[in-house]
């Protein structure tokens, strides 16, 4: 009983590792397949990015009066207290950076000269400046800002910089007292024309 | 250079200490001032009051100098200049006895127009007249690395 049923599972197995060695050329194409996709996608993203259709594109689009109301709405919308929220808890920034920063896509996408023009265009819109002030205005931020200034490693830090100040000043108060101290000495002596004191330099 | 402590550094030192001396007792002084001004006090206790008041400075002061002196050696003015008060015949702290010396030697001192405090610019070891008086010496005390 015990032999039959080792050599069943035997049998199993060895049919299971000949599919693997028959299967393993498909899968090698399907693999290589996948990453020339990504190469003509990627290149694809450079050409249109770099044609002056691009440029007309996102100069279109910001300008619009679409762009404005969409992005008025969603500032004066829940969104930004929502994304404050969820920036206090770390819960976004972290896995996005994650994500984004392991994308090849993002590499070469922030080389490109078109991108640059993009986000200084959007930097120099009064887009930018709202954000700012909704951002200034919500109460998360300023909750954030109070924990930080509040943790004890910036409270330890802050300490430790005013007692150093006040240390480097104490130190240069000594030295330059104890030159003075030398200064008057010679010049009492000089004055009662006594000889310079034992010892002294 | 040698290790005892001069006439600039010593006198900032005691600039800091009367500093620290003054503010405690006036403030003190406004508080009672003020506990005073708001009680009917006939004049004569207020007289006694102020003498009593003058008492205590003095003793305070005295006090001061001859704890800090017989204890660390230091006062809080000589620690930010670092300096300290030893014996003459080694580098213990002084007894009370000699900064009660001490204290009284820096009063003779200053009755002469402070002539007893110039003398720190010639003495060969940088003594002042209430050194000579308590047989003490004032050195330098190395910066702490």
């Amino acid at each position: 009983m015990a032999i039959g049923s080792g050599l069943l599972r035997s049998g199993v197995q060895l049919g299971v590792d000949v599919g693997r060695v028959a299967l393993r050329p498909a899968a090698g194409a399907v693999d290589l397949g996948r990453r020339a996709g990504a190469r003509v996608t990627l290149d694809a993203l450079d050409a249109v990015l770099a044609s002056a259709l691009a440029e007309a594109a996102a100069d279109r689009v910001l300008a619009s009066p679409w762009t404005e109301r969409t992005m008025t709405r969603a500032l004066t919308g829940p969104l930004v207290d929502a994304a404050a929220r969820e920036v206090a808890r770390g819960a976004v920034i972290e896995p996005m950076l994650h994500e984004v920063l392991a994308a090849e896509v993002l590499e070469q996408v922030a080389r490109n000269p078109e991108v640059e023009r993009m986000v200084a265009s959007l930097f120099e819109s009064h887009l930018l400046d709202e954000v700012v002030a909704r951002l200034l205005q919500s109460d998360e931020l300023w909750r954030v800002v109070d924990e930080i200034a509040r943790s004890p490693a910036v409270t330890d830090a802050i300490t430790q910089q005013s007692f150093s100040f006040a240390d480097q000043v104490a130190g240069e108060v000594r030295d330059r007292s104890r030159n003075a101290d030398a200064l008057v000495e010679r010049t009492t002596r000089r004055l009662l024309r006594r000889r310079p004191p034992t010892g002294a330099v | 250079m040698n290790d005892y402590a001069g006439l600039v550094t010593r006198a900032i030192a005691f600039a800091i200490d009367a500093a620290i001396i003054n503010l405690a007792a006036a403030v003190v002084a406004v508080i009672v001032g003020l506990g005073v001004s708001v009680l009917n006090v006939p004049d004569a206790v207020v007289t006694v009051a102020v003498a009593a008041g003058g008492v205590a400075y003095v003793v305070w002061t005295v006090g001061y100098f001859t704890t800090f002196w017989s204890t660390t050696g230091q006062t809080p003015g000589s620690r930010v200049m670092g300096i300290r008060v030893v014996c003459t015949q080694g580098d213990d702290a002084i007894s009370l006895r000699r900064a009660l010396t001490r204290v009284a030697g820096m009063v003779l001192a200053a009755i002469p127009f402070f002539a007893g405090f110039l003398v720190i610019a010639v003495d060969d070891r940088r003594r002042g007249l209430q050194d000579h008086l308590a047989r003490t010496l004032v050195l330098y005390v190395p910066a702490a690395k």
